[in-house]
């Protein structure tokens, strides 16, 4: 039987073609220098063809083909130029919705309902609505305001009336009316770069540096000891200290915490990886206290771990109170159940755009596809098989691939090296010779294939890998 | 010929109006809808597919004209055929099911697309771009932007101290700045948490949101007509001016940059004078104060010109947009404003290539038919209209303003209910209005808004106010 890949993909090239001595090669450096005159290209890896980018594999202005397991910081799940969603692309409902995009809030379209059910058919267990943003920050922030309106219209009655005293402090941005809440997130978090959800972000100083700060508290992330096996003992401690630092900060903390928001793996961060205890613990915490737990899933979200919504696999119970979702969905927002997390006034949680039925329509085309085509589980088992390829080539490398993780989310995987600029270095001879990386965390390097990725694609990964790894 | 003769040969004549708006289509829809998306802020539910240049058509068939044009949003039109073609084309198609992380892997027409498109229009001494999602998004990356570049003009080429790094982990100072972002009384910014702390329309838009403690300054509040109260209007400019320079001079934190509409539009169409603009403009620089202006709302040609700031002769910082151009972010030109270092000012998507090529269609339309022209000509018309309507019904038609900016035309009743009132009886009656502030009704037209639209748009409000006037 043949692959998604082979299926729709028929003519992605058989393996990585590099064909300049560096990536940028020179055309891909005019084009840097060119476009530096009016945009920030210091992040730039390289220019990209998209035109000719095909399946799992990037092709740079040069004609540097390379197999791509970045995929977009991880936001392109079914490759590129996926002939089903470009079919979508060029349907009239498409063009209707770019050329006459909508203030959502105030003037839905005929056809948005559906569109929008498309999306919702496969929400997270337990989730019923959505609200929808634009950016996986945006997602967070709306998230977190639909919290700090339930909190306190919850604690003023919900559909009771503001105070005066209210409204006349908001006006200078004072409490009453600007409570003094906050959200607990957990060490080495990413929950975006905006001011609240750089609030949030706890990974990297670069990330937060000379951005004014909300007070809010964070608790410790476990850090696991690998291999799982045979160290069930120490992490389950390590949970056990991890949750006792959250109910600490929920008992001793100076301002009420209205939510708990935590990534069921932690990506940019480092792909730190918790257990359904963890998670458990966390839901009966907030339960306890009142709080809302909000899981962001904008990085795992969407099959990028085997299955649909990562935090399925831990079973929570009841449901968490939102998730929020972008990247591969290529549409961001927040799912959620409680109809009172929905503000009891209009022009609250409100906006212009309020989404764009251009990503919604893409969404719901993505979801569709994921579960007609049955990817998840081709996914998880090619997963499996890269874990296992992993594996050796940590046993053949044991001083270079430290704490393999992620085995059975997919290919959502990661270890460490030895160094930061040993992961500089790896990271630039894996793209010179062909295959486009990732890092994350201190030391991390994780794997970020779209979820077309397949055995064959593993099997020019690996080669590639312990070539360059011997190198080093 | 005006162009939406020549964009929509089959536009309608006239406003139809089947059934009240909204009508029971809409309403069955409304409901169903509401079991999964919040309703509440919903007008009507729209009809794209048959809606076509200045009209909107409804669920239920209703054609109305539209002076509001998804809260000023929509540039040309429904379904223009000029747009229509660019997001039909391969670029688009490629663009939509390929969206980069612009940052990382930008595309190889991403230049062009930027250089004939958005960067074709910035204003003038403003020659980079940063791209974003939303107004409220490039305001606030516009915040980043100016805090980040006066940290590292104090740090004069120090690396982050030690206490700097640990501290920000916390989520305190140093390292966490305490600078600060100054905006204006009734000023509307966005509603994310920093753009939020700084808009200052009505409570509704802020309360139960954590703000940071950020200082204001007033705008002035303008009397009407202007050739009545020339003096007054004066001395407001030079109080408002006056209480700046304090606040500027006196607040016990450093003020990173100050962020101003050149029209403040949410909070009630609130015009000032150029003098008061140039006035800002001179006091930040003196004061080491980075100025952003604000065009989400105002940017775009609606005011006659591309950028509303243009119209009192101020260079800003830097200049936010959205709306009209259907892609958010921020023109500037110091290159330090764009961080001392790569990934400080950075997101996964950075944008939108689609956004982009939309937003290139749009301006290549604008300039090649010579938008602006049509739009002073048919706002000169509408002006004039509008002043015979406030001579005649001067008891609900308060403070007209905007002469010389285009459709930015508003004027004030006398409370909110008959604001209300109002918007809802010239629905009835097919016309698509906005209000805006407590009191404001605010015209919001596409630039392919022209006379035949004036002269419906002006009878729709005359028969309304002259039933109210009989009640
Ligand atoms: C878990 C998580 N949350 C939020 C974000 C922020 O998303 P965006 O970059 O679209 O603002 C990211 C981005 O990497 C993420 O990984
Ligand atoms: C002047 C101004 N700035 C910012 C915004 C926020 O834009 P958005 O609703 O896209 O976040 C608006 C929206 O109305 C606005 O009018």
């Amino acid at each position: 039987m043949s692959t998604y890949a082979e299926k729709y993909f028929p003519e992605e090239p058989s393996g990585p073609k590099v064909v300049t001595e560096t990536i940028p090669g020179p055309k891909g450096k005019a084009a840097i220098k060119s476009l530096s005159e009016v945009f920030d290209t210091r992040c730039t890896f390289f220019i990209t063809d998209y035109s000719k980018s095909i399946g799992n594999y990037i092709v740079d202005a040069d004609g540097n083909v390379l197999l791509d397991a970045y995929c977009q910081v991880a936001s392109i799940g079914m490759g590129y130029n996926n002939p089903n969603l470009i079919k979508v692309a060029k349907s009239d409902k498409m063009v209707r919705a770019i050329v006459d995009r909508p203030a959502l809030g105030n003037f839905a379209g005929v056809d948005y309902e559906e569109m929008q059910r498309d999306v919702i058919k496969y929400a997270p267990k337990g989730q019923k609505y959505v609200w929808n943003g634009l950016s996986g920050a945006d997602a967070n922030e709306l998230a977190l305001k639909a919290v700090f309106f339930n909190y306190q219209s919850t604690k003023r009655g919900f559909d009771n009336p503001f105070t005066p005293e209210e409204e006349v402090s908001v006006m200078q941005n004072l409490p009453p009316g600007n409570p003094e809440l906050a959200v607990l997130s957990f060490t080495r978090a990413f929950h975006g770069r905006l001011f609240a959800t750089a609030s949030l972000t706890r990974s990297k100083p670069l990330h937060k540096m000379d951005m004014p700060a909300f007070h809010w508290p964070t608790a410790e992330f476990p850090g696991y000891k690998y291999p799982l096996e045979g160290n069930e003992e120490v992490n389950k401690k390590e949970d056990e200290r991890c949750l006792a630092l959250v109910e600490d900060r929920f008992k001793n903390w100076g301002s009420p915490i209205a939510a708990v928001i935590v990534e069921p793996i932690q990506s940019e961060g480092g792909d730190n990886h918790a257990d359904a205890a963890f998670f458990q613990g966390l839901r009966d915490i907030t339960l306890k206290y009142g709080a809302k737990l909000i899981i962001d899933e904008v990085q795992t979200g969407c099959g990028g771990t085997g299955i649909m919504w990562d935090h399925e696999r831990y079973n929570i119970t009841p449901p968490p109170d939102l998730v929020t979702f972008s990247k591969k969905m290529q549409s961001s927002g927040y799912f959620f159940h409680d109809p009172k997390l929905v503000p009891n006034l209009p022009y609250r949680q409100f906006n212009t755009w309020c989404g764009d039925p251009k990503n919604i329509l893409m969404s719901g085309a993505i979801m569709k596809e994921i579960n007609e085509k049955d990817l998840l589980p081709a996914l998880r088992e090619t997963g499996l098989y890269f874990y296992s390829k992993l594996e050796e080539l940590q046993k053949e490398f044991p001083g270079f691939i430290r704490n393999l993780r992620g085995k059975g989310k997919g290919c959502f995987m990661a270890f460490d090296v030895p160094s930061p600029e040993k992961r500089a270095e790896f990271l630039a001879k894996m793209r010179i010779n062909g295959v486009n990386l990732g890092d994350c965390g201190e030391v991390g390097v994780r794997l970020r294939p779209g979820l077309v990725f397949g055995k064959k694609h593993v099997d020019i990964f690996i080669p590639i890998a312990r070539k360059v790894i011997a190198s080093l | 010929m005006p162009i939406a003769d020549k964009y929509f040969p089959d536009e309608p004549k006239a406003p139809h109006m089947i059934t009240p708006c909204p009508g029971p289509a809409s309403k069955a829809k409304l409901a169903e809808l509401s079991t999964a998306f919040d309703t509440k802020a919903a007008f009507f539910i729209a009809d794209f597919y048959n809606s076509l240049g200045n009209y909107i058509c409804d669920a239920d068939g209703n054609l109305l004209l539209d002076a509001y044009c998804q809260i000023s949003s929509i540039a040309l039109g429904y379904n223009n055929p000029e747009l229509l073609k660019a997001a039909q084309t391969k670029e688009m198609a490629t663009a939509l099911v390929n969206r980069p992380a612009l940052a990382c892997f930008p595309s190889s027409d991403y230049y062009e697309i930027l250089k004939e498109g958005l960067l074709s229009v910035a204003p003038e001494g403003l020659d980079r771009v940063c791209t974003a999602h939303t107004g409220s998004d490039a305001n606030e990356m516009a915040f980043k932007a100016c805090l980040m570049y006066q940290a590292t003009k104090k740090r004069a080429g120090k690396p982050f101290t030690q206490l700097e790094l640990d501290s920000v982990m916390k989520n305190e100072t140093p390292g966490a700045s305490d600078m600060v972002i100054l905006s204006f009384t009734n000023g509307f910014h966005g509603r994310l948490f920093g753009s939020l702390s700084t808009t200052h329309s009505k409570p509704i838009h802020k309360l139960d949101i954590p703000a940071f403690p950020w200082p204001t300054a007033p705008f002035p509040t303008v009397k009407y007509p202007l050739e009545d109260h020339v003096e007054e209007n004066k001395a407001e400019d030079e109080r408002c001016l006056k209480e700046l320079d304090h606040v500027l001079s006196t607040f016990p934190h450093q003020i990173a940059a100050a962020i101003i509409e050149p029209v403040q539009s949410e909070g009630g169409d609130n015009h000032a004078s150029a003098t008061f603009f140039q006035g800002v403009r001179e006091l930040t620089k003196k004061h080491g104060v980075l100025l952003i202006v604000d065009e989400v709302q105002c940017g775009g040609g609606g005011s006659g010109k591309m950028w509303l700031h243009q119209h009192y002769g101020i260079r800003p910082d830097l200049m936010t947009f959205s709306k009209k151009m259907q892609n958010a972010g921020f023109f500037y030109h110091d290159p330090l404003l764009a961080g001392d270092r790569p990934y400080r000012q950075f997101n996964t998507w950075c944008g939108d290539p689609s956004k982009a090529l939309i937003a290139k269609a749009i301006i290549h339309e604008i300039k090649e038919n010579d938008l602006l022209k049509g739009v002073n000509e048919t706002a000169e018309y509408l002006y004039g209209k509008l002043e015979e309507i406030r001579e005649k019904y001067s008891k609900l038609v308060l403070n007209l303003r905007g002469k010389g900016r285009g459709f930015f035309i508003a004027f004030d009743m006398p409370s909110a209910e008959i604001r209300d009132k109002f918007l809802w009886g010239c629905r009835q009656k097919g016309l698509n209005l906005g209000g805006c502030g407590d009191v404001g009704v605010r015209l919001r037209p596409g630039l392919t808004f022209g006379k035949k639209h004036v002269d419906i748009l002006v009878g729709v409000v005359e028969s309304e106010l002259s039933e109210m006037s009989n009640h």
